[in-house]
């Protein structure tokens, strides 16, 4: 759908639709106009030219029957999104007599009034890109998470995210807000619609606000499918003495820029990303990992993991920024891609954007290769056969990223089931 | 399957185009241990990565038999599953793999599909495996030979050969970088492995393990050949008069002096 035709799935009319209060409505409309007015911009390694903003609005909410049996198969807190919808919410009820709030996120808008509208958009603001702009828009199905001051919450929260069509539930929105001295775990994931190739656009953005001493372990599910491009922001701001850890896994053929990113507020505020990436068919996935330290003695540390087969194209970044002022910054970088087949092209980028003299660790280190022939060698040389072999090798790479997703057991065995097709065949 | 068989015939092979092993003739039979020894450089390492299917060394002319089947024709996992196994002079390094589902998955393929070992069984024959190798506990979880010293992978490659139990093994240079005490025990786990079944190649340059591992038969290599077999007197003859002294005696001349013949 061209962008000038939308009437009812974006900006105030959307808002409207939604039961939304006026300060958001408000927003929502900026954000349109934003969207509306700003330049397609150009990317360093991803080219647009073939590619668009168009808007994505699908049929109503249908049954995913593989999420929907994920989603009845857990028993910690819960969501189930489909196509901009949700569908069901649960939570235990001592996690909800603790205070936690956890549900629509366009409900508790006015709800919760205070606390969402100092959240909402202040770690990815509404106008700060067109594809932030295009979310702010028009997100739906958004999920908002809040824990209070001391709440620790002893099971991973689970936001489960489906589409049954490419154009239904383009515009997904999380926010999560930990209180001080809070802690838990939410693992977002999903399950997209196959599509081809288009002009249009999907869009999704997480903010995470970790206030001060609190913890939290963010886990990403991505699965990135042939259609249209996918936009997608996750950003978490930390503050004092707090940290997010985040664990991000993304699978797929599709056409992708994403962004990931801490926001390292408060002095000795700290950060990780453990990051596994697996492209296949001509996927191009331009990710960014990304720590901008700004308090004083924050640390950083990002593992990146990526795997390519067949024509796929995967641009990895991790990128360290200290500012003027934040001394004494931790940060290190790992960036490893290999490469299986070698039609597929795969780039490492290190980047350190540093204004601050005094740094007290910055190290990084990244590569882009072929798995060692004598590894597969001496593998095979006890009797392991080749195809075993290789797979092997890449768990050796991927498994910890997998074991440290915040989830039951049932979405990790979703995750090795998608990154081993992408591995075998 | 009581007769064991290896046969090398005529076997030429070339590294990056170079032909190192220049025609070499072994028949290794069940129940015998066989060392080659020889000076640094001579082949020894190519003969055993070659009989294995190491991807950089080629096998230029001649054929390998296993009970008559050609060795050559098979990959490296198909001849290690036939029951060829090299502890290798060098073994690589993976991380994220650990040594116990390495040597899992290795005795599973073995094994084949529908005969896997029970995961019970597979750990209690690999903690008594281990600790009459006098290998430590926290070997099983490691990662595959990441971080060993020298003396740590050459018991780990033992480790795997005792759970895999070949055929025929081939040790390269597995006495170099151990003290006497892990000579010992590297010793003994070969010789608990002795059997009218299995057949042994070792290749050493020192003679000190063959005190420890009883050869029945002593091979000299040189400049790609074999220029002297006998029985284990022949170590001793080394261990007194030195590749050196046997070289005058066979009247062969220095490597440099044969470029270009
Ligand atoms: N990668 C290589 N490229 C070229 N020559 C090699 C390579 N590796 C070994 N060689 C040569 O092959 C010869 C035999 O080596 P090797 O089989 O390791 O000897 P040994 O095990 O008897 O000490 C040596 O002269 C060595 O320099
Ligand atoms: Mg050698």
């Amino acid at each position: 759908m061209a962008e000038q035709m939308m009437d009812t799935f974006a900006g105030r009319a959307l808002s409207g639709k939604l039961g939304e209060p006026g300060w958001l409505s408000g927003l929502r409309e900026e954000a349109l106009q934003f969207f509306q007015s700003a330049e397609i911009p150009w990317l360093e390694k991803t080219d647009l030219r073939r590619r668009g903003f168009d808007w994505l609005d699908g049929p109503e909410a249908r049954v995913h029957e593989a999420a929907k049996a994920l989603y009845d198969q857990l028993d910690g807190p819960k969501a189930l999104v489909v196509d901009g919808v949700l569908q069901f919410v649960d939570a235990p009820v001592e996690v909800l007599e603790a205070g936690v709030i956890f549900g629509d996120l366009h409900a508790c808008a006015s709800k919760h009034e205070k606390i969402v509208q100092k959240h909402l958009f202040s770690a990815v603001s509404h106008t700060e890109s067109k594809w932030a702009a295009m979310n702010a828009a028009a997100f739906r199905g958004g999920v908002f998470l809040y824990v209070p001051e001391h709440v620790v919450l002893d099971r991973p929260v689970v936001i489960i995210r489906a589409q049954t069509s490419v154009h239904a539930g383009a515009y997904p929105r999380t926010l999560v807000v930990g209180d001080v001295q809070s802690s838990g775990a939410v693992t977002e994931v999903f399950f997209r619609a196959p599509g081809t190739p288009s002009k249009e656009a999907t869009t999704s953005v997480v903010e995470v606000i970790a206030k001060a001493d609190a913890h939290w372990k963010i886990g990403i599910v991505d699965e990135i499918l042939d259609g249209p491009a996918h936009f997608h922001e996750r950003r978490a701001v930390v503050d004092k003495d707090a940290s997010v850890d985040w664990v991000f896994a993304s699978t797929g053929d599709g056409f992708a820029w994403s962004s990931l990113q801490t926001v390292l507020k408060g002095a000795g505020a700290r950060s990780t990303m453990r990051i596994l990436g697996t492209s296949v068919g001509r996927m191009h996935h331009d990710l960014t990992a990304k720590m901008v330290h700004q308090g004083r003695s924050t640390e950083s540390d990002i593992v990146m993991h990526g795997v390519l087969r067949g024509r796929s194209n995967a641009v990895f970044r991790s990128c360290t920024e200290i500012v003027k002022g934040a001394v004494d910054a931790g940060s290190e970088q790992h960036d490893r891609m290999i490469v299986l087949d070698s039609s597929a092209r795969a780039d490492a980028i290190p980047m350190l954007l540093i204004d601050e003299n005094d740094v007290k660790r910055c190290g990084h280190a990244a590569s882009v290769g072929k798995i060692d022939p004598i590894q597969v060698y001496y593998l095979m040389s006890r009797g392991i056969p080749e195809k075993q072999a290789l797979k092997m090798i890449i768990w050796g790479y991927l498994e910890q990223t997998v074991a440290e997703m915040p989830a039951p057991e049932a979405l990790r065995d979703l995750l090795v089931g998608r990154v081993e097709k992408g591995l075998v065949g | 399957m009581s007769e064991l068989k290896l046969e090398i015939q005529g076997l030429h092979v070339a590294i990056d185009g170079k032909e190192i092993v220049k025609g070499l003739d072994l028949t290794i039979c069940g129940g015998e241990i066989h060392a080659i020894m020889g000076p640094n450089g001579t082949g020894k390492s190519t003969l055993a990565s070659a009989l294995m299917g190491h991807p950089r060394y080629e096998v230029v002319r001649g054929q390998v038999l296993l009970n008559g089947e050609n060795v050559l024709d098979m990959s490296v996992d198909e001849r290690a599953r036939a029951g060829l196994f090299l502890a290798m002079q060098y073994p690589a390094e993976v991380s994220g793999v650990s040594n116990a589902n390495f040597m899992r998955q290795a005795l599973n393929a073995k094994l084949g599909e529908g005969h896997e070992m029970p995961v019970l069984k597979f750990h209690r024959q690999l903690q008594d495996r281990m600790k009459k190798l006098n290998v430590d506990e926290s070997f099983a979880d490691r990662y595959l030979n990441e971080g060993f010293s020298g003396g740590e992978k050459k018991r780990n490659e033992i480790l795997q050969m005792s759970m895999l139990e070949p055929k025929v093994a081939i040790l390269d240079e597995i006495d170099s970088g151990l003290d006497i005490d892990a000579l010992k025990i590297v010793a003994e786990g070969v010789n608990t492995l002795r059997s009218p079944e299995t057949g042994f190649l070792i290749i050493t340059h020192y003679q000190r393990l063959l005190n420890y591992i009883v050869p029945d038969h002593v091979h000299v290599m040189m400049q790609g050949r074999i220029v002297k077999s006998g029985g284990r007197e022949l170590a001793e003859y080394l261990e007194a008069h030195g590749y050196d002294g046997l070289k005058a005696e066979l009247g062969i001349e220095d490597e440099t002096v044969e470029v270009g013949i």
